[in-house]
């Protein structure tokens, strides 16, 4: 199948090679929550809220000099194209909450919080490539609404190799297609890279193309999430009266 | 959610008292609903219902299948209900099972009629194909996203509403009747609306101390001592009952609920048909 078209260079929908979806953040989507963020990356959308710090529930996991960071990944039964009754505690879910987890712990100063909880709650409403990229960066933006310290703005992008191309941010199609699928997490002002995954085969040098891709892909992210807190610290200095 | 205290206990159930709640509404006074429709493109219809700080997604989707052996002119409808960890921790892991099972069934009992499924709200007659071979499945998912007390109300709504937006494509049977699976062609163009007028919805009606209050946010509903889930349709006509909580009733008191749940009915029927029609209007 032709991901990319050879004659024009358009992606089957319509983006060039490395052109990202349209993203959207939202914060305060939940209102009982600490914390919560809606994030949008193309048709993938995924609500995260945050509930900390708090105590902590099961006493036998507390640390007296840190916070402890929980995370829990779960797809609604209508969030693919057919519609799956998901077992809670699958192997996939298990896995993309312990990437979650040991993303945004790499930058939340849990120093600050000893004996306490932060639990990160991630429900993705609708899937179409690049989850887990969304919930990284929807974690990022409910943690900052629950004003819970982190050393810098955490954000994630994925990447391919198809047709030749290295592409930007996959859907699910170019995904389904078999070709390597790069997803990179970074703090984006330290420029270090906290999350690094990949599947399939991809050559050394053309692995640090896509890779660059990603991380460019992830800092135009950084740039759009710091509009997105500027412009609601701004609301919330006016509701103030300031 | 936090505890509550005495003196927050005692103005809680003195306000409801008073026909004077907590944010200012009266005893039989319902929060603001908000409507969104086609919130999943992928799905054959939805619809997000937004009641106060309560946030339900509910999503249609419908796959072809074969109808079962009892009910062989009939389609099959299943509902299940997911409560989302982000409304509350306490439904992380398998935490929100017990409420969400609740919550299926009681959905069930009022929407699907009994188990030879009379007396349905939903029309399943309408989704066969082939009569004994092919139907339309329609798994009906609810989602809570955020949870402020009244979630069956809200889920009940979201339902009417998301079926009020789905379309059934048209299907046509290639193939003799008399093949044992026919082949069916399922059109990608046209799309059959599906009839909701029959479709009631659920009023709960929560009891504390000597008064009924409808739409109770999760702190009145903390002091509740019982309550009656009613579900009536258009014609007023009760189409479901189910009655929670350990407190006994006067059975004179469940017939006065009930007849209280079914004047507010017709008000919620009212207000969810205009924000259909606002909604279809504004698609358009």
């Amino acid at each position: 199948m032709e991901y990319v078209n050879p004659l024009t260079g358009f992606r089957i929908d319509g983006r060039r090679p490395n052109e990202m979806r349209q993203i959207k953040g939202e914060l305060g989507v939940v209102a009982n929550a600490d914390g919560s963020a809606l994030f949008e990356m193309g048709n993938t959308r995924v609500i995260v809220a945050v509930y900390g710090p708090r105590e902590v529930q099961n006493k036998s996991q507390q640390s007296n000099n840190q916070a402890l960071v929980r995370c829990e990944y779960s797809m609604a039964n209508f969030s693919t194209g057919d519609r799956t009754r998901r077992q809670k505690g699958d192997r996939r879910s298990t896995e993309i909450s312990l990437v979650i987890r040991q993303t945004m712990e790499a930058s939340i100063l849990t120093h600050l919080m000893p004996r306490s909880e932060i639990d990160i709650f991630v429900q993705v409403l609708q899937a179409d490539g690049g989850t887990r990229s969304a919930c990284i960066n929807a974690a990022t933006l409910a943690l900052a609404d629950a004003g819970i310290p982190m050393r810098d703005i955490v954000t994630s992008c994925s990447a391919g190799y198809l047709c030749s191309t290295p592409l930007l941010d996959l859907n699910y199609v170019e995904d389904s297609a078999g070709g390597p699928d790069v997803t990179v997490g970074i703090l984006s002002k330290m420029d270090k890279v906290t999350l690094l995954q990949m599947d399939a085969k991809l050559p050394m040098d053309i692995f640090e193309n896509v890779m660059q891709l990603a991380i460019e892909g992830c800092k135009a992210i950084a740039n759009y999430i710091r509009e997105v807190l500027l412009e609601n610290t701004k609301q919330l200095e006016s509701r103030r009266g300031g | 959610m936090v505890g509550l205290s005495e003196g927050e206990k005692h103005f809680i159930r003195g306000g409801i008292a008073q026909d004077l709640r907590s944010d200012g509404r009266k005893r039989l006074q319902f929060r603001s609903i908000s409507v969104e429709t086609g919130v999943i493109p992928q799905a054959n219809g939805s619809a997000r219902v937004r009641l106060g700080a309560t946030d339900v997604i509910a999503s249609i989707k419908a796959e072809l299948g074969k109808p079962s052996i009892l009910r062989p002119d009939k389609g099959k409808v299943s509902i299940f209900v997911d409560c989302s960890p982000t409304a509350a921790p306490m439904f992380e892991g398998r935490g929100g099972e017990e409420l969400s099972n609740d919550l299926s069934v009681a959905l069930q009992r009022c929407l699907l009629g009994g188990t030879s499924g009379a007396g349905a709200g939903i029309d399943l007659s309408s989704l066969i194909i082939v009569d004994g071979k092919v139907c339309w499945d329609l798994y009906i998912d609810g989602l809570v996203i955020s949870s402020d007390g009244n979630l069956l109300d809200a889920l009940a709504a979201a339902i009417k509403v998301a079926l009020s937006n789905t379309g059934i494509p048209k299907v046509s049977v290639l193939g003799a009747s008399s093949d044992e699976q026919p082949d069916v062609d399922v059109s990608d163009e046209e799309f059959l609306q599906f009839d909701t007028s029959g479709v009631p919805v659920i009023v709960t009606l929560t009891k504390v101390g000597r008064h009924y209050i409808v739409d109770a946010t999760s702190e009145e509903e903390s002091q509740m001592s019982s309550a009656i889930s009613v579900s009536v349709n258009r014609r007023g006509q009760i189409c479901g009952l189910t009655k929670r909580g350990g407190a006994g009733l006067d059975p004179s008191v469940v017939l006065d609920m009930i007849s209280v749940a079914n004047s507010v009915s017709q008000q919620l029927i009212t207000v969810l048909d205009s924000e259909i029609a606002a909604a279809e209007a504004s698609e358009e």
